[in-house]
This record gives C-alpha cells, structure tokens and sequence, in this order.
C-alpha cells in the first residue's frame, strides 16, 4: 500500500512537473550578450508562456542553423542577412496592426534597403563599425590618417580585430575608397590583398566577444568594434575612446523577424512589441549599451542627465554618406567568405 | 549462444544510422558542387583540387606539427607520473589514479576557458608575475597557450594507457633482471620500457588523434587567427557556409587519421615481433605472454 502511495506521489510529481511544458512556448534566437535578460521572465509572467532563448555568435552562424532544420519563432539577424532570409523566403511578413508600439520606432530606420517596404522586420538595435583606442598612446595625429591607422607601424601586435568576413572587407574597402556593397572583383582582390597585407605585417589579434573584456582590462591599444560595444568598454576603462573614420563605416541595424514556419506567430507578435515598449527598450539598452531603436527612450538616454549622456558611440553617425548600410550578394558572400579564410589560414 | 548476438542489433542499427549515414553523406558531399539540393547532383573532384592550395596544406602541417609536439611532451611528462604511480602501494595507486582523472569530470569547455583567465594579459598568472615584480608576459594566442591547453586536456590519457600496462607488469621479471646482475637503468631499459611500449602506443593514439583535430582549444586560446585543420573545417561549415568544400577536408583528415593509425599498429607489431625474438634467443626463457 505504502509503496503505491509513493508511486502515486511520484506520477503527480512528474505530472505537475509536465505542466510547465504544456505552457505555449516561444523560441527566441538572437545575439549573446543582447537583452537584458530580466525582460525574458516578465514576459514569461505577463503572458504565462515559456520562452526558450538561444543564442548565436554570427549572421552566419544563425544562418546555418536554420540550414540545419531549427525553427525559430523570432529571430533577430543584421540587415544583410535579413535580406537573404527574405530573398530565400525564410521569414513571414509582420502583421503590424498587432505591433501598437511600432510607431515609437525611430523613423531613420524605417523602410532601409533590405525591407523597402518596411513588411517584414522590426528594427531592434543600430549601430557602426570604428575603432576603440587608448587616448593615452594613440594620439589625434595617428587618428588622422582614418582606418589606415590600423596599418601604422607603431601598433604592431597591438591591435584586436573582428572576426567577421563582412566587417573585415568592410575596413579593407573603405580604406581603398570603394563600397562596402561593392561586386567588382578587382577591388575585392585588392580589399583582399590590404588584408593579406594587414594580416602579415601588423600581426594583429582576431576575436569576437572577449574583445570587450580585454579592451576593458586594457591589452591592446586598437580594436575594431561595435558602436554599442564600445559604449559599454568605455563606460568601464576612461582611457578608452571611440573613433569612426571619416571614410566611411557600416551603418547596420538588427531588427527582429518571424520565420516563416514559426509555430506560434501571434505569441511571436507579443514578443515583439513587448521589446518594442518603453519600459522594455530602456532596460535592454541600459544593460547591453547598445543604440535603441525606440526614439522616446533614445531621446531619454542622450538627454540631460541620461544613461548615456555624452557618449559619443552612442550615437551613431546619420550624415555621412560614406556610411553605408550592407546588402547582400550571394556571388560577393562567397567570394569574401573564401578569401577572409584565407586571410586567416595564412 | 546464438540468442546473445541478437544483443548487438541494437547498436547495429545505431551505428548505421548515427555513424555509416553520415558517413555517406560527408562523402557525397565531398563529391558534389556547391547546393544542399539532392536532385540536381553534380559530382566534382574540384573541392579536393582546392585543399592543395600552399596556404591550406601549411594548416594542415601545423596542426600535425602542433598534435605531434604534444603528443611528445605528453609521453616525456607523462611516462614518469605513470611509472611512479604503478610502482606505489596499491592503495594509493588508486587514489592517484583517482586524482589524475577527476580533472576529466569537468567539461572540457570550462576548463580550457579556465585556462584563458590563468594565461591573459590581465590574468592569473601575470598578476602574481607583477606583484613580485617581473615584466608581464603575453601568452594568449601563441603557439604556447594552445600546446599547452592540448597537453593539459590528452596527457591523462597517455598517463592512464601506459600505467595500465605498467601495473599489470609481472614484477618477478624485474627481480629476475636485478638477480642476474643488471642495474636500475639497464633493467628500466630493457625490461620495463620494451613491456611498456604498447601503452606507450596506445597513449599517442589516445593522444595524437583528438590533438590533430581539435578546434575548440586552438580557438580559444589560439584567437580566431589561429587555424588549424580542424578549426579549418568548422569554419567552412559554420560561418562560410561551403559544406562541400568542409566535407572535403573532413575527408583528407580521415585519411590523414588512418594513415596515421596504421603506422602506429605497424609499430606495435614490429615491437612484439622483435620482442618473440629476444625470448627466442633466450634459451627458452619465456615470461607470461
């Protein structure tokens, strides 16, 4: 008898244990270290759902697990990529009547080129590409000279690099004073060789998130980096700096999206607007030091006595017209992809 | 008797699934152009032409160069950690043998990230070498750190494979060598090592084969400029999306790995073949085998 009570026991435990899983589920995948992740429970209470949370290092990476069969309710991929997701018909139209905080978002980053006719993403980070120094050994004079900085003999073995094809290609070409969109073999070859070059003679270190940690602690004086990451490492070592040079740079945006098989659309929805709210926005931007795309919550961090008041890489450039947003190309993507693993294989 | 082998069919039907499918599929893909499509197969030897690129060959070189130099550091540290181990009270054998692989219980992830908080710039080890007043060292991203973190993740096995074989050892072979006049090093030269050989064989194995193509630990604490063959593969899989041309080298690096196996066992076989030749010649003096 005592032994089918505990049995009884254990099936109601397994029983209850299961009824968390039968909750609506949700399956978010966006970038490491890009939400607050406090916002994920309150949007598990305010709705009683469960959402799964996954995280991806590169648009590639992201890419090629969707390749491999992962579906994904929202994601949250760069512009170039959301383009590609769009030309290969992987991702839905949004249904922006369900999107009441959509208005918020701030006009400049509406309709850009990857989603013309603002159908398919809802932008939730922006930013650039420059470079994060120390003031107290690069100086104005070195800056002058723009990205080619970056081949100044004097930050040999100095300088972190991001290991992205794009982002590489991006300063290559800028350098030379082509477009980063460019499809022209000869100046691929040639961004192609400044990098052969680069990779050679100034032995630089190439990384991806650890950056922020070493930059903050101070190892190199150079590293190409994101605006929102440079906004963070400066906020936690005063030495550091961020420059974007006059050459041009990538203006990019992240923007959320719903795959075209995703399994709960509408909750998908709530998620999306969820991010998109006020209250939601700041936190996130408070805590990752990204630029928000929310114009109330923007205008609130930059103003008097804001969060980030003062910070330069906080707002990214809008009136260059060197900078450039990334389209995509699948001739170019492949190209840039064999070349940058050369780069790093040599 | 006949009732037990229906045992295997389960793993029968898991190996052909898990493992001769995907095998299969590397080797189909290794073959074909470029488009994950199943019908419109074009077969092609190009994605083979393309590894016998200079640049691609010197990654595969340094990742059998780094793999071979640790193999070989794991044998010189390790041969004596296992001898001294196997010579100990049995009691303690296992305790010792206890505190060699209790380090193999925690992921490898985290204790190669471990590995990066020791070793950079601002890092464990370059603060104790500021506080007692030394220059600071850069150590991160070298050759240095990844040998390193290499070694420190296979040694067990080698320590683990020639101790194996040390302890089962009869030891009145090594009484026998001492009563007929040999000292420590000839008797440690003659007896011990030859009849420790194929553990010896079996650690490179164990040791040699995962340091090859590893590519976690080159990534972290090699930087992502540091490619070896298997962060070579990685990478076309994941960020450039080429996974024919992954395929390929996967391939090149199976056969790498059997050429490398069959040496080993030939190895193996020369040594047991010359070592029936020593008891021959010994008068009929033969020890357990």
């Amino acid at each position: 008898m005592k032994k089918l009570l505990v049995l009884l026991m254990v099936f109601g435990l397994v029983l209850t244990g299961c009824s968390d899983s039968e909750k609506e589920t949700l399956k978010v995948y966006n970038w490491g270290e890009y939400i607050d992740e406090t916002v994920i429970t309150e949007f598990e209470e305010m709705y009683d759902v469960r959402v799964i949370y996954d995280l991806f290092e590169s648009n590639e990476m992201m890419y090629t697990n969707l390749l491999g069969g992962e579906v994904y309710d929202v994601m949250i991929p760069s512009d170039y990529m959301i383009e590609r997701l769009i030309l290969e018909d992987r991702i839905q139209k949004l249904d922006f009547s369900k999107l009441s905080n959509y208005d918020g978002v701030m006009s400049n980053l509406k309709g850009l080129d990857f989603d013309p006719k603002e159908e398919f993403s809802a932008p939730y980070f922006w930013g650039n590409v420059g470079l994060v120094y120390n003031t107290e050994v690069v100086s104005e004079e070195d800056l002058a000279a723009g990205w080619a900085v970056l081949k100044n003999p004097k930050f040999k073995g100095r300088i972190y690099f991001y290991d992205s094809e794009r982002d590489a290609f991006l300063i290559a070409l800028k350098t030379l004073g082509y477009s980063a969109n460019t499809t022209v073999q000869s100046e691929l070859e040639a961004a192609y060789n400044w990098l052969l070059d680069f990779d050679a003679t100034m032995e630089p270190v190439y990384v991806t998130d650890d950056v922020i940690d070493n930059m903050i602690g101070g190892a190199k004086d150079i590293a190409v980096m994101y605006s929102g990451d440079a906004t963070y490492v400066i906020s936690e070592n005063e030495s550091l700096a961020y420059f974007v040079p006059e050459e041009g740079s990538n203006l990019w945006v992240d923007a959320m999206v719903i795959a075209k098989d995703a399994k709960n659309v509408d909750l998908a929805h709530k998620f999306i607007d969820f991010m998109l709210s006020k209250d939601v926005a700041y936190l996130n931007t408070a805590y990752v030091g990204y630029t928000t795309t929310v114009q109330e919550v923007f205008d609130e961090v930059t103003g008097t006595d804001g969060d980030y008041e003062g910070y330069d890489s906080y707002i990214p450039r809008t009136d260059n017209p060197l900078d450039e947003v990334f389209s995509y190309n699948e001739n170019t993507k492949k190209v840039l992809s064999d070349y940058w693993t050369l780069v790093k294989a040599q | 008797m006949k009732a037990f082998r229906n045992l295997v069919k389960p793993y029968l039907f898991w190996m052909g699934i898990f493992i001769v499918i995907p095998m299969l599929l590397i080797v189909l893909y290794a073959f074909t152009r470029q488009g994950n499509d199943v019908m419109t197969l074009t077969f092609t030897i190009d994605n083979f032409v393309k590894f016998f690129d200079p640049i691609f060959l010197r990654v595969l070189g340094k990742s059998l160069q780094i793999a071979f130099v640790t193999t070989l550091i794991s044998i010189i540290l390790g041969y004596p950690v296992a001898y001294y181990v196997a010579n100990t009270k049995e009691k303690t054998q296992t305790l010792l043998i206890l505190l060699i692989t209790i380090p193999m219980w925690i992921n490898m992830l985290v204790r190669t990230y471990s590995w990066i908080s020791i070793l950079s710039d601002n890092g464990f080890l370059n603060v104790i070498l500021k506080a007692i007043g030394l220059t600071p060292v850069s150590l991160m991203y070298t050759d240095f750190a990844v040998t390193l973190g290499m070694v420190y993740n296979f040694m067990p096995f080698m320590i683990l494979s020639i101790y194996t074989v040390l302890a089962k050892m009869d030891k009145a072979l090594i009484a026998a060598s001492y009563d007929l006049g040999a000292n420590r090093l000839q008797t440690f030269l003659r007896i011990v090592l030859p009849l420790s050989i194929p553990g010896i064989i079996a650690g490179i194995t164990l040791v040699f084969l995962p340091a090859v193509s590893t590519f976690v630990i080159p990534k972290f604490l090699g930087g992502g400029n540091y490619m070896l063959i298997g962060n070579l593969i990685e990478n076309q899989f994941i960020t450039v999306g080429e996974w024919n041309f992954g395929s390929a080298i996967s391939l090149i690096m199976a056969m790498v790995i059997m050429a490398s196996m069959i040496l080993t066992r030939r190895l193996d076989k020369d040594v047991e073949d010359s070592d029936k030749g020593v008891n021959n010649g010994n008068g009929g003096v033969m020890y357990g085998r």
